[in-house]
């Protein structure tokens, strides 16, 4: 049972140290992108921003909150993976043409055993355990670092095998990890629910073989949860829904062994292909499973169904795992490995069974829709993407419409590292890290005209790490 | 009956020695209901892998403190012990098997996402020591 990303035995230790040959390290071409990796000391006390050119739109107002870990090295020792910094949320606050950042550190066990400790000792994905850490649950690994949602006016710090951690919107002060129900502490609960148009949230929790699917309301109250047995222990970061199904990617990334830390729990057999299960919302127990060809993936975009049942969805597909079981890794040492980038393909599961894969031709990531139309039909999904060779991060967004097989683009060029934006209303809200100013850059986009470039950006005078995922939360 | 006197006499060394009490003194009690409900094991068999212990015993919880007195014969023992708080007598998990119910180990011993093991948690007693503290958390 207790086989998930925290099974920890002291046995993992010897072949937990990730080698970085001296070769890699001296590395090839500029290697600025290392800012996206770099330690924030402490707390970012709120600030104004300086606009660096156009203007926000009036009707825009409301903060965009965004997670990412920024805290991998302590006392000569560092994270093992890019996946096991700290989570620090940041709040981007937009208000009458003006904007503001504050960002604070989420205060777990994790962090305050390793300031205590001087190091990084606490076991998670890719870090092996140091010496003489107590660990009774995941919970005691859990980096709150992944993404951040409102619910009920708390914001959740979203982590993967761990509970959410409620933080004070306004402060962003911690108050604590959240169980929703006492029986259910400390049950994982993975960063990207998904959200009906009209605020009901589903979720899943995985350990091995078993998903325990939450339903909450929009307020963030528990109204149900079930345990579903899986037909494989498959890693899994990101799920989808329709209005009517949870759809479950199986990749055959499969963890077949314990093993410290968890990614190498983990083995790679595309001889076994791809599952996807469809589970009915009403009625748990009903599954289908359909089959697909080996792929890896992080994340998919939101799924919906057509008048004869076939479901789509669109996911950010790889060849192989080696980038969050190998480039992730030795992102925190400075060395890039390069790995298949990520290609934004449709998946359709059709009524008869068969199950298709279409590529949109565009190599892209943190897919995001709008989220007024989840599980709905939908032609068009926010993307990062513009990468270049040599180095990691991406230098675009997009909006791809697979109707039109178009790409709304924009490149913010070479010396920009690109973080996921969130469509809110009729813009794009994101942020990027300027390597020539070094500093984090706001941005707003029209999403009806992307290729135009940001109607308003604003510089921080301060540059923070690449975050993973946010949300805008309106004023 | 000179017999019968070797006899008797190869019998006293053969059989264990004479119980004494051992004081487990429980500390670190955050709520104050319910019981603490230990198992004593003499071997590293039954506490691997599940056996049945040598004895069990429990006390109600009133403050956050509690003392366990066990009569035991000198020898090698370790302790599971865990604060039944609903009164349930069966410690407390998630649907995925983490604890939810304080728990501790003698030595304080500390697992590894599962219960500790007999090389961590396996003390002597003997006259000497007729006391071992242990922190529930
Ligand atoms: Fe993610």
């Amino acid at each position: 049972m207790l086989n998930r990303r925290t099974f920890l035995s002291h046995a993992g230790l010897a072949t937990a140290a990730l080698a970085i040959p001296e070769a890699l390290r001296a590395g090839s071409g500029p290697a600025d992108w290392r800012l996206a990796l770099a330690d924030v000391p402490g707390d970012i006390a709120t600030r104004r921003l300086r606009r660096v050119h156009g203007r926000a739109p009036a009707a825009l107002k409301g903060t965009l909150y965004r997670n990412g870990p920024a805290r991998f090295r302590r006392g000569g020792s560092a994270s093992g993976h890019w996946f096991d910094g700290d989570g620090m949320i940041r709040a981007w606050e937009i208000d009458d043409g003006d904007a503001r950042l504050a960002a604070r550190f989420v205060d777990t066990p994790k962090r305050r055993l390793e300031e205590a400790r001087g190091a990084m000792v606490v076991p998670g994905f890719g870090t092996p355990a140091g010496p003489d850490v107590p660990v009774s649950s995941s919970d005691d690994t859990n980096a709150a670092n992944t993404s951040v949602m409102m619910a009920g006016g708390k914001l959740l710090a979203l982590w993967e095998a761990g509970s959410a951690t409620e933080v004070d919107p306004r402060t962003l002060a911690t108050l604590g990890q959240k169980s929703f129900s006492p029986e259910l502490k400390h049950m994982p609960f993975l960063a990207h629910p998904r959200i009906e148009p009209d605020g009901r949230i589903w979720n899943l929790g995985l350990s091995g073989r078993s998903a325990l699917v939450w339903r909450l309301s929009a307020s963030g109250a528990l109204e149900a949860s079930q345990i579903v047995p899986l037909p494989r222990a498959s890693y899994m970061h990101d799920f989808t829904a329709t209005a009517r199904h949870l759809v479950i990617v199986l990749q055959p990334w499969l963890q077949d062994r314990m093993g410290l830390p968890y990614v190498d729990s983990l083995t790679w057999r595309p001889e076994r292909g791809t599952q996807v299960m469809v589970i009915d919302k009403a009625d748990l127990t009903r599954s289908r499973i359909f089959e697909l060809p080996a792929f890896a993936f992080f994340h998919l975009g939101d799924a919906w169904e057509e008048a004869d049942g076939t479901i789509r969805f669109d996911g950010c597909l790889e060849a192989d795992p080696s980038f969050g079981s190998t480039a992730a890794r030795a992102m925190v040492a400075g060395v890039h490995i390069d790995t298949p980038h990520p290609a934004l393909t449709m998946i359709a599961l059709h009524p008869g069974g068969r199950a298709t894969l279409t590529s949109s031709g565009i190599m892209a990531e943190f897919p995001r829709c709008d989220p007024r139309q989840a599980g709905l039909p939908r032609t068009r999904t926010v993307h990062v993407g513009g990468y270049i060779k040599g180095a990691p991060f991406a230098h675009a967004v997009g909006v791809w419409d697979w109707a039109k097989e178009r790409d709304d683009a924009y490149d913010f060029g070479a010396r920009q590292l690109v973080e996921e934006f969130v469509p809110h209303d009729r813009w794009l809200v994101g942020t990027t890290i300027n390597l020539d100013a070094r500093a984090t850059e706001l941005h707003v986009l029209d999403a009806a005209n992307v290729a135009r470039g940001p109607l308003v950006t604003w510089r921080a005078n301060v540059a923070l790490p690449y975050g993973f995922h946010g949300n805008f939360v309106s004023a | 009956m000179f017999r019968l006197l070797a006899a008797a006499a190869i019998l006293a060394c053969a059989a264990p020695a004479a119980a004494a009490p051992l004081t487990f003194a429980f500390t670190g009690i955050e709520t104050p209901k319910g019981a603490i409900l230990m198992s004593v094991y003499d071997s590293e068999e039954a506490f691997d892998r599940g056996g049945k212990p040598l004895v069990s015993q429990m006390v109600a919880v009133a403050g956050t403190s509690v003392e366990i007195v066990a009569d035991l014969p000198p020898g090698r023992y370790a302790v599971k012990a865990f604060h039944d708080i609903d009164g349930d007598g069966k410690m407390g998990t998630n649907p995925f098997g983490i604890p939810l119910e304080p728990f501790a180990f003698s030595n304080d011993a500390v697992g590894d996402m599962g219960p500790a093991k007999w090389t961590a948690a396996a003390f002597d007693f003997d006259a000497a020591t007729p006391r071992h503290a242990i922190k529930i958390r």
